[in-house]
């Protein structure tokens, strides 16, 4: 019990430094205010033109459409994160050695540091853009199922972490880390269901992102928004697709373990 | 006195080739990684092509083609004029810009010569290989069409200048705001799609107001031969867009404090 409440005093610590940190730049959070409607007006266009003589694409009409852009763009408030940046940037500069020396494992503290950035975009992108869609573009922002919704942006909010944070542990062997991480945030980009909903893929390569994780960042938690979640002509009940994502998230978490740890092997402190 | 401009012009050239040559795995990686990355860029149109769906009274081809010009435009901008922003951000946090309003030229003439950058030639390859792409599938193109597409281009060119000018303009008073490219970004996305799917107070404001359309849409419309008379007129913002850009910037450095931030 002890240790649950030292962990959660350490989470309320970081996070609230790091959101003080944050707030002096606030108004670059804001930023998203503008761009992120923007976008969305963009995508209604697109598909309002896609859909025109037709009520369903893909399984998919243009009301929920809609709704899936709305929803991913809030959901990438609530999960952004550059751990990876941040954690190659300590390797290559040497300082990862001030973590290695303090009583606490480094993922846990920049976990802590993630928590109290993404409060800070809770509060001047989330809210904000959430007020717009529903107010302005009248879009239906009531998930199907409250609980498991917020289940599952948590889930993802931790998946893009971990996955990040194993990218960011890629600096311990490449020092310069910066052409991997574009790579996977170009991967993230498109496989994670950002730009599209992962059904317009082809069959073959539906099934093979059914087995990686980018799916679970922003397509999963948007589906269990809109209530079904379908994939390689495999549909799911949205309790099954939690479960599934939970499993892949404790695999990504233990995976970060298994490369910190061969990571610990080989740092050395210098920096490059 | 232009002499002496198209001199320095030259060596600025030579020194980014230079610094090209002296990171060059850098360089060639993230040339592949930008040109990868714009061949996915109308992955979107593909998956919707794909789908058996499409935007009204356009071909596959044709919105590919107005993406293609769109990409190369963007790549010659990054090359030529985006950094400006970055090298201004920099010296205006540095509360260094001293450095280069001392030296006998004209203050923006050397930012954009000294900062020309050759890690975006994937940028410009990728637009290329998926403009050759298109043009190839989208039926004859006379000599007229090829003349009109320049203008058109060059006019789309002088947007991008004075997008990046703005913006650099911009990071004088917003200081250290690595978002600010995003609101461009933005705004520059109805740029890259058939002006026809917007209505008509978007299209308007595409291309009279901050006239992206004449990035991608314009110059392919001359292509596809459905080039009209309101897209000659919309050259007239463009100019006005890049003079706004250009005075905008010059007004700043002189408002510039030189305290840093």
């Amino acid at each position: 019990m002890n240790y649950i409440k030292h962990k959660l005093e350490v989470i309320k610590a970081v996070s609230l430094v790091t959101y003080k940190e944050w707030s002096a730049y606030r108004t670059h959070s804001m930023v998203s205010i503008f761009v992120g409607p923007v976008y969305f007006i963009v995508q209604y266009f697109i598909w309002t033109a896609v859909y025109s003589g037709r009520s369903e694409l893909n399984g998919m009409q243009l009301s929920q459409m809609i709704t899936y852009f709305g929803v991913t763009a809030l959901i990438g408030y609530l999960t952004m994160d550059f751990a990876d940046w941040n954690l190659q940037m300590l390797v290559r500069t040497g300082k990862f050695l001030t973590f290695a020396l303090r009583p606490i494992h480094h993922r846990f503290f920049a976990l802590s540091q993630k928590i109290g950035h993404r409060i800070l975009g809770f509060f001047f992108e989330f809210l904000p853009c959430l007020a717009i869609f529903i107010f302005v573009f009248k879009v239906n922002m009531m998930p199907v199922s409250f609980g498991l919704t917020i289940l599952s942006i948590a889930l993802a909010f931790l998946m893009n972490f971990y996955l990040n944070y194993i990218i960011g542990l890629t600096a311990f062997w490449l020092v310069q880390s910066s052409s991997i991480r574009r790579v996977f945030q170009l991967l993230l980009s498109i496989f994670s269901g950002g730009l599209i909903p992962l059904v317009f893929f082809p069959l073959p390569l539906q099934k093979l992102l059914f087995f990686l994780p980018f799916q679970y960042v922003s397509y999963v938690p948007a589906m269990v928004f809109t209530g079904q979640y379908k994939l390689a002509n495999l549909t799911m009940t949205i309790p099954q697709i939690v479960g599934v994502q939970t499993i892949a998230v404790v695999v990504t978490a233990l995976l970060s373990e298994v490369v910190y740890r061969a990571s610990m092997k080989r740092f050395t402190g210098v920096g490059a | 006195m232009i002499n002496k401009y198209l001199q320095i012009y030259k060596e600025c050239i030579k020194v980014s080739f230079a610094t090209a040559s002296t990171y060059r795995v850098n360089f060639l990686l993230s040339n592949f990684i930008l040109l990868v990355s714009n061949i996915l860029f109308p992955l979107v149109t593909v998956m919707i092509y794909g789908s058996g769906a499409s935007f009204p009274n356009w071909s596959f081809y044709e919105v590919l083609l107005i993406q293609a010009i769109f990409t190369m435009s963007a790549g010659l901008a990054q090359i030529l004029f985006n950094g400006v922003l970055w090298a201004t951000m920099r010296y205006v946090i540095d509360g260094s810009l001293e450095i280069v309003l001392i030296k006998p030229v004209d203050s923006l003439f050397y930012l954009i010569a000294s900062t020309i950058s050759l890690e975006s030639l994937g940028l410009l390859l990728g637009g290329g290989i998926m403009f050759i792409l298109a043009i190839v599938n989208v039926g004859a193109i006379t000599l007229l069409m090829w003349l009109q597409f320049i203008v058109l281009f060059l006019s789309g060119l002088l947007v991008m200048m004075g997008t990046s000018l703005i913006m650099a303009a911009t990071s004088f008073k917003w200081v250290g705001n690595s978002r600010i490219p995003e609101i461009f970004d933005s705004i520059n996305t109805f740029g890259k799609y058939p002006q026809s799917i917007f209505n008509k107070a978007t299209s308007s404001f595409t291309a009279f107001v901050i006239p992206v359309a004449m990035v991608g849409y314009f110059p392919a419309a001359a292509l596809l031969g459905k080039v009209n008379l309101s897209m000659y007129v919309a050259i007239i913002p463009c100019i006005l867009f890049t003079m706004i850009g250009i005075l905008l910037y010059k007004h700043m450095i002189h408002l510039y404090e030189g305290v840093g931030g």
